[in-house]
């Protein structure tokens, strides 16, 4: 689908498919070689690793790969990184909509500050994000004494993962629905209260559907972070198996018990996740990318 | 402007190329085909640009008039058909040796690089055989900010100047390489009016002054009809025709270029041994023995109001009019048509009451031209 | 909600809207940051006040501390530079150029984003182990990756190369190519165009993925303590260093490290976002 170039009325853009026959591209040999260098320096980086999961998990067979995730620890891990995606994950959620409606929909200063603010767990280490919350929480933590003294156990148990989750993955929703709810603007919800409709009404009937997509989009990205997060969560949860090890710790745990294929089991059925996280993402990408691609501007 | 001396002694490829640059260059384009997938953008084209001209490229969205510019620039292959610069087979050339100055519609300045540097580009990209001394480079370069009125502007960079300088500094930066050929797609197309009125007049003066032969690519008939020697009007990949503005204004060759040019009233006739009649009056067809279904197209001025009574003419009836100016414009209702026709009176006989609103006149055409259907 | 009423007036300079709850979600927003991540943050630099600073002092310049930082931070700068280079060629390839299966190559950029790190150093590991596919075609030739610091490296090119890529991506494909068209008219070779204008507006984008990419390195965790051999002075990564510490319940050194580290991250984005800041100017392009 070539457009003539002497059409004014189409705006020209680059449409980055297939070259176009001109002569200010590079020659057939260069474009040969480039793409192939390319794509060897991707399979090398990218490809051999996810291969060499699957390849190891399945080298003695597909029984020893079902037992290895059957294992009482391995079903404990999985549970755990289950439960932990189903806090975070829906309470980041929360969090993006309302803060994305404070930002996105009304004028005022230090604007650019705030969604700083919201961006840091982005720029600080998994590791340093799980070494605030033992600084707070845990035995020589601020809270630490009283937390003993009411017999509440926030690190090296449930609550600690949690927080430690939220922590990596709070900015995932916000910052997918910000820049596309500035872009859309105020008018729809304006139209909707001159119609009468209150505010909670027009946030559910007018801007929420107008995000849906960029919304999936987000929950995805925080989804994929919260059940694949090792750092913060390894310095929060004490590493007590069958109690504290979401799938990624017992990946290591097992590696470091030497026990390959059960290690490999578990980190196959991490990448196979990981392989649907990519496959929605790039349908949501296709299908939606106009409206993904205000959001996408990071 | 003059062009830069010869050393003493040259190579024989640099002296012939000098001899060429000196004296305007002859465009032919012979049978030039190109098509995207099913579709014709350029079929079979020939045209010859005589050196020195200055030719427009007329035509709607579509009609290839880019094409065409951008295949004799070199920056769109054909598939069939030959370019000829002074003789000499240019289709085979690379875009480098074309040595063609091409203005974008959109400017394409170089944003990172400063007006002088946008302009010194193609000089400095020369291999170092070529390339000029860097205080050469910047004489030429000043002596075109000169040329296109822009001195001072040298340090200011494309985001700091306006359209139409913008469009200038294109100008002096495609002219700096002392190409062939000129040529321009859409100059003033992303200018506005004001603006696009001036640089017309000054593109005239320029090109009087450089002497190239310059081809531009435009939509806007006006913009055509008032700068060009000789206009070429395209539509689907095809000439219609090729003629000075007079000329086409005068004697349109086909039913498409007659609407074009537009402000015309369009009959549907009969014509025997080629005559028909249309308003009122016979007119003769360019085929002399034709016989058959036929369209007149009639100018609104050469449409006459000859009165109250019915001495000659067609009756018609005034439905509307716009009183200002020296003529006034009015619209017609005539009998078999659903459309109407606009004529133009002189100020007295709308004032005299000869011709006025809701009443009947007769009308007749003083000229019409006249072609057969098909 | 006095609260959020009290929070309202707080915020400056708010033009009035027809829109209701900037209150409500503002305040909410305001508490929820404060609570998961302002505060804990300033835990890390109250507490590290609180050891005074000659304590301080001491604890950052421990020789295995300082090992440890020179280790991450060169291994991200080195990463980063690859991640650079071949990122670009990979974004190059995928906007420019066609071939089967484009899209699909395209959408694997992203797999270091959803993979868990845990699960990439794994597989790291696997591959350039003295045993493993890579590993032994370069065992012969002495060349060690797995457990070394090499292998640091290569984990975080595995890990950064989606940043360089995706911010050098749009602005290539949104490259106008009048602007290329005009310098191959002016007479400049393939080479030329390249170097003198594509490169000059690509600056921006490839300088912001190298930060990133650096910024993402320096910090990481997982998918380096399965490769790096984690030998105190020798492979050792500060983010590991702060873990060993935490188990050893130095609270004390552990945040030294940490605090040490968010200050030095923190000043090399400043110098990047000014060298951005620098280069938009001079190319009058915008991110």
């Amino acid at each position: 689908m070539l457009t003539d170039s002497s059409d004014i009325n189409t705006p020209r853009r680059h449409v980055p498919t297939a070259p176009f026959e001109t002569p200010i591209s590079e020659s057939r040999l260069i474009k040969w070689l480039l793409t192939g260098a390319a794509l060897a320096f991707l399979g090398l980086i990218l490809v051999l690793p996810l291969a060499s999961v699957f390849t190891e998990a399945f080298r003695t067979g597909v029984t020893p790969f079902l037992s290895a995730l059957a294992a009482p620890d391995a079903l404990s891990a999985i549970r755990l990184t289950l439960i932990v995606a189903a806090i975070s994950v829906p309470a980041n959620l929360i969090f993006g909509l309302v803060a994305s409606w404070a930002i996105a929909k009304f004028e005022f200063k230090g604007k650019s500050f705030l969604i700083t603010l919201i961006d840091l767990p982005f720029s600080v280490s998994p590791v340093i994000s799980g070494l605030v919350f033992i600084l707070l929480f845990g035995s020589f933590g601020y809270f630490g004494p009283w937390l003993v003294a009411h017999h509440i156990q926030i690190v090296f148990a449930l609550p600690g993962i949690v927080l430690a989750t939220i922590f990596v993955t709070f900015p995932f929703v916000a910052r997918q629905l910000i820049p596309l709810m500035e872009a859309q603007g105020t008018g729809d919800e304006e139209a909707a209260l001159s119609l009468g409709a209150s505010g909670f009404q027009t946030f559910w009937k007018v801007t929420l559907p107008n995000v849906k997509w960029a919304l999936l989009y987000g929950v995805l990205l925080c989804n994929a972070r919260a059940m694949g997060e090792f750092g913060a969560v390894s310095v929060v949860s004490g590493h007590i198996r069958g109690q504290t090890n979401t799938m990624p710790l017992h990946v290591e745990i097992l590696y470091n018990e030497y026990n390959f294929v059960a290690a490999f089991a578990v980190a196959a059925l991490l990448a196979f996740l990981a392989l649907i996280t990519l496959i929605l993402k790039s349908l949501l990408e296709w299908r939606y990318g106009g409206e993904l691609a205000a959001s996408r501007r990071h | 402007m003059n062009w830069p001396r010869a050393a003493a002694t040259e190579p024989h490829r640099d002296r012939d190329e000098r001899r060429a640059r000196q004296a305007p260059v002859r465009i032919d384009v012979e049978e030039l085909g190109k098509s995207y997938g099913g579709f014709a953008a350029l079929d079979n084209i020939s045209l010859s640009v005589r050196p020195g001209e200055l030719l427009a490229l007329l035509g709607p969205s579509g009609s290839g008039k880019t094409t065409l510019l951008r295949a004799i620039a070199g920056l769109t292959s054909t598939e069939q058909g030959t370019i000829r610069f002074d003789g000499e087979d240019a289709t085979s050339l690379s875009l480098r040796d074309r040595r063609v100055g091409f203005v974008f519609q959109q400017y394409a300045l170089f944003r990172h690089m400063s007006v002088f540097e946008n302009i010194a580009f193609g000089l400095r990209v020369r291999p170092r055989r070529e390339r000029p001394r860097a205080g050469e480079i910047e004489r030429r370069v000043k002596r075109l900010l000169e040329l296109v009125q822009l001195q001072g502007l040298e340090d200011r960079y494309p985001s700091q100047i306006s359209g139409g300088q913008k469009q200038r500094v294109a100008l002096a930066r495609a002219l700096a390489i002392e190409p062939r050929v000129l040529l321009l797609d859409e100059p003033f197309g992303a200018l506005d009016a004001k603006v696009r009125k001036e640089l017309r007049r000054w593109l005239r003066e320029l090109h009087t002054e450089t002497g190239l032969t310059t081809i531009f690519v435009t939509h806007d008939q006006e913009e055509a009809l008032e700068l060009a020697d000789r206009v070429v009007i395209m539509r689907e990949g095809r000439i219609e025709q090729i003629d000075t503005p007079a000329d086409l204004y005068r004697e349109p060759a086909t039913p498409y270029v007659c609407e074009f040019l537009g402000g015309v009233a369009r009959f549907d006739v009969n014509a025997k041994n080629g005559e028909a009649e249309v308003l009122g009056g016979t007119f003769p067809l360019e085929q002399m023995d034709y016989s058959g279904p036929a369209i007149a197209y009639v100018r609104t001025h050469d449409i006459e109001i000859v009165g109250r009574e019915a001495a000659e003419g067609v009756p018609a009836l005034v439905r509307s009019a716009r009183p200002f100016g020296p003529t006034i414009t009015i619209e017609l209702s005539i009998e078999g048509r659903r459309e109407r026709i606009e004529a133009e009176v002189p100020r007295e006989l709308y004032e005299s009451g000869e011709v006025s609103l809701g009443h009947g006149v007769f009308v007749r055409a003083t000229s019409a031209w006249i072609f057969p259907t098909g | 909600m006095n609260h959020a009423h009290v929070l309202s007036r707080l915020v400056p300079a708010r033009m009035p809207s027809v829109l209701p709850g900037f209150g409500l979600t503002m305040g909410l927003t305001l508490t929820w940051l404060s609570l998961i991540i302002l505060i804990p943050l300033a835990g890390v630099f109250i507490r590290t006040t609180g050891l005074g600073w000659d304590a301080f002092v001491t604890l950052a310049t421990d020789p295995r501390t300082l090992a440890a930082l020179r280790l991450s931070f060169s291994a991200a700068l080195a990463a980063a530079a690859i991640n650079t280079i071949f990122g670009f060629l990979v974004a190059w390839v995928l906007v420019r150029y066609d071939f089967p299966g484009r899209k699909i190559v395209d959408a694997a950029i992203d797999l270091p984003f959803a993979l868990p790190t845990a699960v990439a150093g794994l597989a790291l590991t696997a591959i350039y182990a003295p045993n493993g596919w890579i590993g032994a075609l370069l065992d012969p030739f002495g060349i060690k990756i797995a457990y070394t610091s090499a292998g640091v490296v290569v984990a975080l090119v595995f890990i950064g190369l989606p940043f360089v890529v995706r911010t050098v991506q749009p602005v290539l494909a949104d490259f106008d190519k009048d602007l290329e068209e005009a310098s191959a008219t002016l007479g400049a070779t393939r080479l030329q165009t390249v170097h003198r204008v594509l490169f000059p507006a690509l600056m921006p984008p490839l300088l912001t993925g190298f930060a990133l990419a650096f910024a993402r390195g320096v910090g990481e965790y997982g998918s380096i303590i399965f490769i790096a051999g984690n030998i105190p002075y020798r492979s050792e990564i500060a983010p590991l260093l702060i873990v060993i510490r935490l188990e050893e319940y130095n609270y004390a050194a552990a945040t030294a490290v940490a605090a040490v580290m968010l200050v030095l991250s923190f000043v090399l984005l400043l110098v990047i976002n000014l060298l951005q800041g620098w280069n938009r100017r001079r190319t009058g392009f915008s991110d």
